[in-house]
């Protein structure tokens, strides 16, 4: 479904922050990417939607090409990815409606924006994705009046308007409590499952990866440094954990 | 001079350098130069000699003489005076601290001290350094306090870039950290008061002894109410016929009768004489009249008054009493001899007819309505208040759209390849030209621009803003389409090529320009505009040639950075436009559109433009970039991610920003009237040259009122918001 070949990506300071970089996602695959902050992750991940430009390689979403694409074409592949991140990024002054809505500005014509207008059909997906959140109540609620557990939800219930094939998930838990990551967690795999949306999400804890991902990619310095199933992880050792998170790593949890 | 606390020892001589610090007191900064330290010397340098130049300068123009303007030999003296005081007050304080004191660290009296009290010495003994140094004859023409002041300065300046000289050069610099200049910059901001000092005329003694000139018209700026209200007055006024001279067989007019009801006056006999005043001196007095009056107010002064024949009124005087007060009964007695020739006897023909007037006006009465002045002030305030929001709607109006023009966060990410740009920029320019076929049309069809100028005015701004954009979007796809059937390179190479040469004509205006705008400064505009062509065409090559050097080296990558060239022009412009005062704009438009409130209306939305555009972009760049990033993931447009993500985000600011602004305009506009902008400064800036500070004060106090009205509102408008 996608395949990442050789991908290297250097900011324009100079930091290499992906460095020939490969693989490739099967559909319905709930992907881990693991690695210490500054390891590239979220940069692999936004490579994935071109929300930021490699410098080198090739990403094909279905076979195709997507690395040159024009504005035009890449907001369709776009739209069939959605994403969800650590922060949120929800607009705090808008409502939650408005917010979940705005998920579906990929198959809005844009001249509606300036009147406001959403479809029936839409609003109505959305109270849909609010309720497969847990969360319809809210809808009519300004988002920074949520917590944050509430408003991750809200965050895949933008994702969901989509109808996406795959969701990149970027340290969607790391600014939650343990708790409600499983909630989190539970959600997205609830959507991998029951609805086969492919699931690419970057984690920090070993624990996590191990309950919810079924194949695991390690990233150090920009590098895969360890490719795996989840009982790969079970079994690793010592050392090749510390391959991954450097020296200094302790290994905590149900790792 | 500046020793610091960490590096203090001066009495250790290794680790000073004469040579270096006598470079340095031949020129300034020689010595640090020499020594490694070369900004730091020839900063010195211009340093030194921008304030002896400056210093001279600010002497010169302020001689009392024109003949007295160049006093270099006098103020060297005084430096050289002051210089002298200084080196005698460090000797001492070295001997102190070395003989006395035995205090090699000098820690007692640090160099500040002694450079304070150098000050302090100049400031008492002053005048008797400038007495010892200056002949008489300078000392009564050039403003002595100044040079002394700055020369003082001027001589700590100096010999402190000598011992930096001494200490820079003693310690070789290498790998050691580079002493501070704070003194020399204390020393340069005393100088620079000294003489901002002369140069705004300060003038303690005038502004201590005069401040009772203000005592008259402050109490009337202060309460200027009474002249607020209008005052009711009822005024009497009866005239008795006089004929005079009196030629042989006239009977005058006749007397007035005796009025039952209304005020009268009669006088015998109705004909006679005029005074005369002979050449020789003297006064020959005219028929003396009896004055009898009835039926006005008793108790009350009244007025009798003198008009000639051809109607000038004036009061005679020395011909009788003409101010009178009314007995019980309501009338008078009183006798005045017709006044001197007013009317030459010679050159008037016919009878000779005056008039005796008596007058009484009686006690103003409040009037329960407001005054003139009143008036005209609360008309004014209204029409200020108004410019301002109408500055205001026009400016939010203008600015939001612009504002995003001029956002980095927004503008940076937007790349174009060659082949887009060129599209884009011919599809504007007949989109444009569309737009104003478009308008003309709208414009005869409607009858002309002054049958229906809003509606001509909208209709052109939708169509060429409309056709504009239109032609821009389906510019780019269309040459974008069209171009990439040339293979990879031969797009990118053609499209490059076009741009080069449209670009071209931008260059031949610019070179024109030089010609005609910098050339003919030196050769004279007709001399110039010989060969003004080849320089047009050389600004025509040159830019083609730059603007594809430059593609050329994009031939990688691919990507223009279109957005951060247009955020670079667009917030050039915004901040040209916002660093003119809005007053300056005022005088423009008064000879664009006329005086009045129109013209203050125009030049304060300008001005507002340019700042709210950029008060809103600087709000566009606080926002939180999580929200972007999200649409941008989700397929948004540009378009809709503004709606979706940019403006609720900037809305609390922009309100707040708007709100501010509308209580600026406001205070700008009431100042505006002064150059002729309408609004209440306009009547304000009359009364004042009338000298009818009751009405200035009305005016100040409803300003005020107003001013401190909107502050309060337009501050808890803005808390709610943010």
């Amino acid at each position: 479904m996608l395949t990442v070949e050789h991908l290297t990506m250097v900011y324009p300071d100079g930091t290499v922050a992906l460095k020939d970089v490969s693989f490739e996602v099967k559909e319905g695959e709930f992907l881990g990417v693991i690695g210490l902050s500054g390891s590239g992750k979220s940069t692999l991940l936004r490579c994935i939607n071109r929300l930021l430009e490699p410098t080198e390689g090739r990403i094909l979403w279905n076979d195709k090409d997507i690395t040159h694409l024009p504005q035009g074409e890449l907001r369709t592949v776009r739209r069939e990815i959605g994403m969800v991140f650590q922060q949120f990024n929800l607009v705090k002054r808008s409502s939650v409606l408005t917010n979940v809505l705005s998920g579906r500005l990929g198959y809005t014509p844009p001249s509606w924006a300036l009147a406001n207008r959403f479809s029936r059909q839409d609003r109505e997906l959305a109270f849909q994705a609010l309720q497969r959140v847990g969360i319809p109540d809210k809808a009519h609620n300004r988002a920074d009046e949520l917590s944050g557990g509430q408003q991750q939800r809200v965050g895949i219930a933008r994702a969901l308007m989509q109808d996406p094939k795959m969701i990149l998930a970027d340290e969607p838990v790391a600014s939650l409590d343990p708790v409600l990551a499983h909630s989190i967690l539970g959600y997205l795999e609830k959507l991998n499952t029951e609805d086969n949306i492919t699931v690419l999400c970057s984690l920090h804890y070993l624990d996590l990866v191990q309950r919810y991902c079924e194949r695991v990619i390690g990233l150090r310095n920009g590098r895969i440094v360890f490719e795996g199933s989840k009982e790969d992880i079970a079994k690793m050792s010592d050392e090749r954990f510390r391959e991954i998170y450097g020296e200094d790593a302790i290994r905590m949890g149900g790792a | 001079m500046a020793d610091s606390k960490i590096a203090p020892p001066v009495v250790e001589a290794p680790r000073r350098s004469a040579l270096h610090g006598l470079l340095s007191l031949i020129v300034p900064g020689l010595g640090q130069f020499v020594a490694g330290a070369r900004t730091r010397g020839l900063t010195l340098l211009v340093t030194v000699l921008t304030l002896f130049g400056l210093s001279m300068w600010t002497i010169a123009q302020r001689a009392r003489f024109p003949e007295y303007a160049v006093v270099t030999g006098d103020y060297l003296r005084i430096v050289l005076a002051c210089a002298a005081l200084l080196v005698f007050l460090l000797a001492l304080r070295h001997l102190l601290t070395r003989f006395v004191l035995k205090d090699p660290l000098a820690e007692t009296f640090s160099l500040y001290g002694v450079v304070l009290l150098f000050f302090v010495l100049v400031m008492f003994v002053g005048d008797d350094i400038l007495a010892t140094v200056l002949s008489a004859e300078s000392l009564s023409h050039i403003h002595g306090m100044t040079g002394l002041y700055s020369g003082a300065a001027l001589a700590a300046l100096w010999l402190w870039q000598v011992g930096d000289a001494a200490r820079i050069g003693g310690e070789h610099l290498t790998g050691k950290r580079t002493p501070s200049m704070g003194g020399a910059i204390v020393i340069a901001c005393l100088l620079v008061f000294a003489l901002g000092y002369n140069l705004t005329g300060v003038n303690l003694p005038k502004a201590i002894r005069e401040y009772q000139d203000v005592g008259i018209l402050l109490p009337r700026i202060l309460w200027p109410w009474r002249a607020a209200f209008a005052y009711d007055q009822e005024v009497f006024e009866v005239v008795q016929k006089i004929q005079a001279p009196c030629p042989d067989g006239a009977t005058g007019p006749g007397s007035n009768p005796v009025l039952a009801n209304d005020p009268w006056v009669s006088a015998t006999p109705t004909c006679g004489d005029l005074s005369v005043r002979p050449t020789t001196g003297g006064l020959i007095l005219g028929t003396e009249l009896t004055i009898t009056a009835g039926n006005f107010v008793p108790g009350q002064e009244v007025l009798i008054r003198w008009a000639n024949p051809i109607g000038n009124p004036f009061t005679p005087r020395g011909m009788g009493e003409t101010t009178l007060i009314i007995d019980e009964n309501g009338g008078f007695t009183t006798t005045l001899n017709i006044p001197d020739a007013v009317v030459s006897p010679e050159t008037a023909s016919g009878d000779q007819i005056h008039s005796l007037i008596v007058r009484q006006e009686s006690v103003r009465v409040f009037g329960n309505r407001l005054s003139n002045e009143m008036n005209l002030a609360l008309i004014g305030l209204l029409e200020t208040i108004m410019i301002g929001l109408m500055a205001t709607f026009f400016g939010i109006v203008a600015a939001f759209p612009l504002s995003f023009l001029a956002a980095k966060n927004l503008m940076s990410p937007i790349m174009g390849t060659p082949e887009r740009i060129l599209g884009n920029v011919l599809g504007v320019l007949a989109g444009g030209w569309l737009g104003i076929q478009v308008t003309d049309f709208a414009s005869a069809s409607l009858g002309g621009l002054e049958a229906a100028p809003v509606q001509v005015f909208l209709i052109g701004m939708l169509a060429v803003l409309g056709l504009g954009i239109a032609g821009l979007q389906l510019g780019g796809r269309l040459s974008e389409a069209a171009l990439t059937r040339l293979g990879k390179d031969g797009g990118y190479w053609v499209s490059s090529g076009v741009l080069a040469l449209l670009a071209a004509y931008p260059g031949y205006i610019l070179g024109l320009g030089f010609s005609r705008g910098i050339r003919s400064i030196v050769l004279g505009a007709e001399v110039a505009a010989i060969n003004e062509e080849w320089y047009g065409a050389l600004g025509a090559v040159l830019v083609a040639v730059l603007v594809f050097w430059y593609l050329y080296g994009k031939r990688h990558t691919r990507r223009v950075p279109v957005g951060l060239m247009l955020y670079g022009v667009v917030r050039t412009i915004f901040n040209v436009v916002r660093s003119v005062e809005a007053l300056i704009y005022a005088i423009i438009a008064a000879i664009w559109v006329g005086l009045g409130p129109f013209a203050g209306t125009l030049a304060l939305t300008l001005h507002t433009i340019a700042s709210l555009a950029k008060l809103y972009s600087e709000a566009i760049e606080s926002i939180d970039p999580g929200p972007l990033e999200a649409l941008d993931a989700v397929g948004a447009n540009r378009l809709q991610t503004i709606v979706y993500a940019v403006v609720p985000q900037i809305l609390p600011p922009v309100i707040s920003f708007t709100v501010y602004r509308w209580d600026i305009n406001v205070r700008m506009s009431t100042l505006l009237g002064f150059v002729g902008g309408g609004g209440i400064g306009f009547i304000l800036l009359q009364w004042i040259r009338l000298y009818q500070y009751e009405a200035v004060g009305i005016a100040v106090w409803l300003i005020a009122i107003t001013v401190a009205a909107l502050d309060y509102v337009s501050s808890e408008i803005r808390e709610r918001f943010v």
